[in-house]
């Protein structure tokens, strides 16, 4: 029963879909309100995935059914199973085993890989270059992403979610790992896709990239899995570098103030060229943090 | 599911509808990978006849019909007209009027070109300055709607003069609005020459030298943008410019960037130049009546639009209605140095580039030219009245 609970409302199934469509709107409003908007009403992302589950699907004839339809399903599952061994809402994660840390990690990913199957199954111009685009950046946040989460789980000397988030919860890491906290949310706008980092969907150029031939409940599929992952993101990182998450309210303030972040980057820059994101990725990205990771170790090993 | 051939050849399409373009037109981008190497336009979506339909229509009527060519810089087109139908009746506009024209087309060059920021910002995935630009771009929208009635086709040109005068209360308002204006564009100008990521995007991007843009002949704000010293109202004042000199602006780097700078001090040396009219506004009449038959004759009208030089032929034959107008608008200039600018760079920065020279596709469809198995390119009168009826026989059947 409690199993069925965690997988169906808490913090698996219901709530997280209900906090992504919050944090979804939160996300649009800010932004919207940087930029001297309006911006959505509350219900509006909720609005939005409703219409789109009622719209009719249409299956490219090029494209392989199977995969056309399955796709945004198991997306959007991975994103769902990830809830499971986040701390969301600052209570413990629901399962927990050694590891899970990299298993979460590969479930938020599946996401992007999903995306980009899903774009180069159609024969669509636009889907395929922006499948392409998709995967690029997906090969080139990956890398510097995971070393940024296991900064904190090589300090507190285990690979566990729920134990690297006791030990966070006792000090800031923030203040001791900033090149890994810059480089952990970075990397969730990439791999959400998130303006400057937009260039797989990027509007004025390919229209909606991989996802130009999804419609209805696809579309919905993937951007509810979309919304599920900022949840998750945002969670992973304030429990991380933010003191930990020790109750809902410690929970909703830090990841609404991580939210302010990434909404302030949004407005501010102008979208990047996909061989400048690699370049920067690699250039920089990467080598700050493997070279944080390597002292990491050494302070590990030696002291 | 590619053929061999499919996979080598990989075209991109843009348009006819498609987010970056506001107007249909269609283009081909052959890439290999992100790289562009082939480019092809083809235009005609939006050809709406309108120069045949000038001469069934009296000089009158066609002022209207004319004003209605281009939905944002209608008041160029207004004046180009006006101002050559003028001519061949050997009756020029009041001093009073001509200052008029003068301050509505510069007001127009305004709203022309923040908007024109807003959407290359927007095509650079850069919204806040979009929206920002947007934003003061009202600004000049209500004060034209305070000075003419209308946000768009201003219609403030009659043959001989204009319909309106500014008085005191409309000059301070219109002042008060620059001022404003005149802050955010130089923080707009601030923005587009030091944000370190904007600067990414633009910056030795579609790079045109002196000597292209000569040689594709390019015009206005693009040419301008690489060196090239022509502007209509300098170098051919009409209307009120050679009472109130404009200073050319002009940059050398010919980029994106420099056809960002260059707009944005246009727009500051369009608001230096209202105040200048507003200071020294001729007194006198407003218009000048023309009489219904025109001369006959014919003449070459000329006006910098907010997209550079706008050419007008007009033909009377001594009639109610011309029996030939000719518009060539700027965009057509401008259009096929994009096919050559493109090739070499990335998918991503395509759409920057065909932005840069600011086109407005259905100012620039003045004719169709259809796909077709027949290779010849001029069609005679009776070849087209065969193919109509060949095309809406074969519709039936």
């Amino acid at each position: 029963m409690s199993v069925l609970l965690s997988l169906l409302a808490f913090p698996g199934g219901l709530f997280v879909v209900l906090s992504g469509l919050g944090y979804e709107w939160l996300d649009r409003k800010l932004i919207a309100q940087f930029q001297n908007r309006i911006g959505p009403r509350w219900f509006q992302p909720g609005a939005d995935i409703l219409k789109l589950l009622f719209k009719e699907e249409i299956v490219p004839r090029d494209a392989h059914a199977w995969f056309f339809i399955g796709l945004p399903l198991v997306a959007l599952a991975a994103a769902l199973t990830a809830a499971l061994y986040v701390p969301m809402a600052g209570i413990e994660p629901a399962f927990s085993f050694p590891g899970d840390l990299i298993v979460t990690v590969y479930l938020l990913s599946v996401l992007t890989l999903c995306i980009g199957v899903a774009g180069s199954n159609t024969t669509d111009r636009f889907s395929l270059v922006g499948a392409t685009r998709t995967l690029t950046q997906l090969f080139s946040y990956e890398a510097p992403f995971l070393l940024a989460l296991l900064g904190p789980a090589i300090v507190a000397g285990s690979w566990q979610i729920r134990e690297i988030v006791a030990y966070a919860g006792q000090r800031w890491l923030l203040l001791t790992q900033p090149i890994g906290f810059a480089i952990a949310v970075i990397g969730l706008m990439g791999k959400l896709e998130l303006p400057p980092f937009d260039a797989p969907e990027a509007h004025t150029e390919i229209v909606a990239g991989a996802l130009t031939e999804y419609s209805g409940r696809g579309l919905g599929l993937f951007r509810l899995a979309k919304d599920v992952e900022l949840v998750i993101g945002l969670t992973l990182i304030a429990a991380f570098y933010l003191g930990g998450l020790a109750n809902p309210i410690e929970f909703v303030v830090k990841t609404v103030v991580l939210l302010l972040g990434l909404a302030g980057i949004q407005a501010l820059l102008a979208r990047m060229r996909i061989d400048q994101v690699v370049g920067v990725w690699w250039r920089y990205g990467a080598l700050l943090a493997l070279g944080q990771w390597l002292l990491l170790i050494g302070w590990e090993v030696f002291s | 599911m590619h053929t061999h051939a499919e996979v080598e050849k990989f075209v991109v399409p843009i348009g006819p509808q498609h987010p970056a373009l506001k107007e249909p037109g269609h283009f081909e981008f052959t890439v290999d990978g992100e790289m562009v190497t082939h480019a092809s336009v083809r235009l005609g979506y939006v050809h709406r006849g309108i120069e045949k339909a000038t001469e069934q229509r009296t000089w009158v009527q066609d002022l209207y019909l004319l004003e209605r060519i281009c939905g944002i810089c209608s008041h160029t087109h207004a004046t180009a007209f006006v101002l050559g139908v003028e001519k061949l009746a050997g009756i020029p506009a009041p001093p009073r009027a001509q200052a008029i024209r003068v301050l509505v087309a510069e007001m127009e060059r305004i709203h022309s070109h923040l908007l024109w920021l807003g959407v290359a910002a927007h095509e650079a995935g850069f919204d806040t300055l979009f929206m920002y630009t947007w934003r003061d771009r009202e600004t000049i929208m209500d004060l034209l709607e305070g000075l003419t009635g209308n946000r768009v086709n201003y219609s403030a040109n009659v043959l001989g003069g204009v319909k309106f005068d500014v008085d005191a209360e409309q000059a301070d308002s219109i002042r008060r609005g620059l001022d404003f204006l005149q802050e955010r564009t130089e923080h707009y100008l601030e923005v587009i020459r030091r944000d370190e990521m904007f600067l990414r995007r633009t910056r030795g991007i579609g790079v045109m030298t002196q000597a292209e843009a000569d040689e594709f002949g390019v015009v206005g704000p693009t040419a301008r943008a690489s060196g090239v010293a022509r502007d209509i109202r300098i170098q051919a004042p009409y209307a009120a410019y050679d009472a109130y000199p404009v200073n050319l602006v002009v940059e050398h780097a010919g980029d994106l960037e420099a056809r960002f700078i260059v707009r944005v001090r246009e727009l500051l040396e369009s608001y230096r130049l209202i105040r200048a009219i507003l200071d020294a506004l001729p007194e006198g009449e407003l218009s000048k009546k023309l009489p219904r038959r025109i001369k006959s004759g014919e003449t070459i009208s000329r006006v910098e639009a907010p997209r550079g030089e706008l050419f007008y032929f007009i033909q009377s034959g001594g009639g109610d209605k011309p029996t030939r107008v000719k518009v060539r608008t700027p965009t057509l200039c401008n259009l096929a140095s994009v096919l050559t600018l493109v090739i070499g760079h990335q998918l991503a920065d395509v759409p920057m580039i065909l932005v840069g020279v600011d086109p407005c596709f259905s100012c620039n469809d003045r004719a169709v030219v259809l796909k077709s198995e027949r290779d010849e390119k001029v069609w005679a009168w009776e070849q087209l009245r065969q193919y109509g009826i060949d095309f809406y026989r074969k519709g039936k059947a």
